[in-house]
């Protein structure tokens, strides 16, 4: 058994489809495919953060808080997505399906490790990052997909003032990433 | 000749890159430096940035996820 | 890696290489139980199923191609590199002849043109969710899908960033009320094709595409020299 899976690593059509990286312009091209056949297909763009509030919205629910006092959840639409539960939201399954389909790709290349965290500063700058992100996308009604890939991609002018203003906060990331997380 | 390693496992985009860098400006020309990885972007980044410097670059696959760049500052 | 004559010279301190064992079986097996949550998704809908495969290819690509918005952004700052960036403008401008044809066939057939709830209205909250969003981005090491295919990948540190990505999701969620009232509401929606025609706005795009990938290919040749 082991032979087969040595040769299949070895083999150049495998190779080139499943061990080795694909070029950063292949990678825009297939992601720009995949966006245009969600539209044509589902009548929406893609779009990432926005099932991470509903995501916490129900765990905030099971340890007893309630939201459905709140403005953001309060159309009919957030509060049936809400009430469906994860399996019944399409942003969160699509969600999964990133995770896994990236698992899948690092597997079937033989490249899996399980990286864990190295210093209190990683912590922190997980724990900042993510705050940031999360509080800042709900903002601007989406992450660098849905403001921004899918904002540039409809037409919308809200994606070019989103991407100068990611443009100005790279920078300053880029100043703190130096000078506290190096 | 001198050979430097540093260690990179375990730290995500763009530390390794930046750690990369500044070792480099440090070293004499001729010098060869290992930078140990295991981000997969990292492994994509590092030697895309040493060969637009100039340098002669290789990519050791030393253990699953795990890569070692071989850089040799060549001027 | 094809494999490349080693002409490099490497001292003799190596360590020992840990024996390699192939994951590629563990790899097939997901692809079978993918296939089967597939299935048994489309029992409950068709549309999750479609999500779900979706989800899967946009993880797959972005994990090959090792494709990161957050890169396109910072690393014209750090290292002046815009390689990224100028893959993403390529993006843009697919998509943007793929939307525009979905919308303007809408258009002419006189239907609901989709995935209009994308065009947002432009306010002081768009340029402060941007800095917020763009300087987390840098520090976390990944934006959305980018934490996401990196949680895939087995990095802990971005599984934690989720989390809290989750938690400040949840607060802006609660805050959104306050934005809303004093600010998005009076910002306008900008759709473009309304201003300049969708010829017009089409062209303007492009041009807009063109100069960036121009000023970025500019900027690289300062900064790196190549």
């Amino acid at each position: 058994m082991k032979i087969i899976w040595e040769k299949l690593e070895k083999n150049q059509y495998y190779t080139a489809i499943f061990k080795n990286p694909f070029t950063y312009v292949t990678g825009a091209i297939l992601l720009s495919v995949l966006q245009i056949a969600l539209l044509a297909s589902s009548g929406n763009p893609w779009g990432v953060s926005g099932a991470f509030a509903n995501w916490g919205a129900w765990i905030f629910e099971a340890v007893g808080g309630s939201v459905d006092k709140w403005f953001y959840f309060s159309s009919e639409g957030a509060q049936n997505t809400l009430k469906g539960g994860f399996l019944n939201d399409t942003g969160s399954i699509q969600n999964a399906g990133i995770i896994i389909g990236a698992l899948a790709a690092t597997l079937l290349a033989s490249q899996f490790k399980l990286k864990k965290i190295k210093s209190v500063k990683q912590v922190i700058a997980a724990v900042l990052g993510g705050l940031l992100m999360g509080y800042g996308a709900r903002l601007a009604f989406g992450c660098n997909i849905g403001a921004l890939f899918s904002g540039i991609a409809s037409l919308s002018l809200s994606g070019w003032v989103f991407a100068l203003a990611l443009l100005v906060g790279a920078f300053i990331g880029s100043k703190l990433l130096a000078k506290f997380f190096m | 000749m001198k050979e430097y390693t540093i260690d990179c496992l375990g730290e995500a985009c763009p530390v390794p890159l930046m750690k990369t860098e500044k070792k480099i400006n440090s070293i004499e020309v001729g010098d060869v430096l290992i930078v140990q990885i295991d981000h997969s972007c990292a492994m994509k980044n590092v030697p895309e940035w040493a060969r637009t410097q100039g340098y002669n670059v290789e990519i050791d696959e030393v253990a699953d996820g795990e890569w070692e760049v071989v850089i040799e500052k060549t001027k | 890696m094809s494999e490349e004559i080693k002409s490099i010279q490497r001292s003799g301190t190596r360590a020992p290489r840990k024996p390699k064992k192939s994951q590629i079986p563990y790899g097939i097996a997901l692809v079978i139980v993918i296939i089967l949550i597939g299935v048994a998704l489309s029992y409950k809908s068709g549309n999750l199923a479609m999500f779900w495969i979706f989800g899967i290819g946009f993880g797959f690509v972005l994990q090959k191609s090792r494709f990161c918005f957050t890169a396109s952004f910072r690393d014209p700052w750090i290292t002046g590199s815009t390689s990224i960036t100028k893959a993403v403008l390529i993006a843009f401008a697919i998509t943007t002849i793929g939307f525009t044809a979905i919308k303007y066939g809408a258009f002419v057939n006189g239907l609901p043109i989709p995935g209009m709830n994308y065009v947002v209205p432009i306010s002081f909250a768009t340029v402060v969710g941007g800095i917020l969003f763009g300087t987390g981005m840098v520090i976390a090491g990944g934006c959305a899908s980018g934490t996401l295919m990196r949680v895939g990948e087995g990095f802990m540190m971005q599984m934690l960033a989720l989390v809290f990505f989750i938690v400040g999701s949840l607060l802006g969620a609660y805050h959104f009320g306050f934005w809303k009232i004093n600010f998005i509401s009076n910002g306008p929606k900008v759709f473009m094709p309304d201003y300049f025609g969708w010829f017009g706005a089409v062209v303007i795009q492009f041009l807009i595409i063109g100069c960036i990938y121009v000023a970025a290919d500019l900027w690289q040749k300062k900064k790196m020299g190549a």
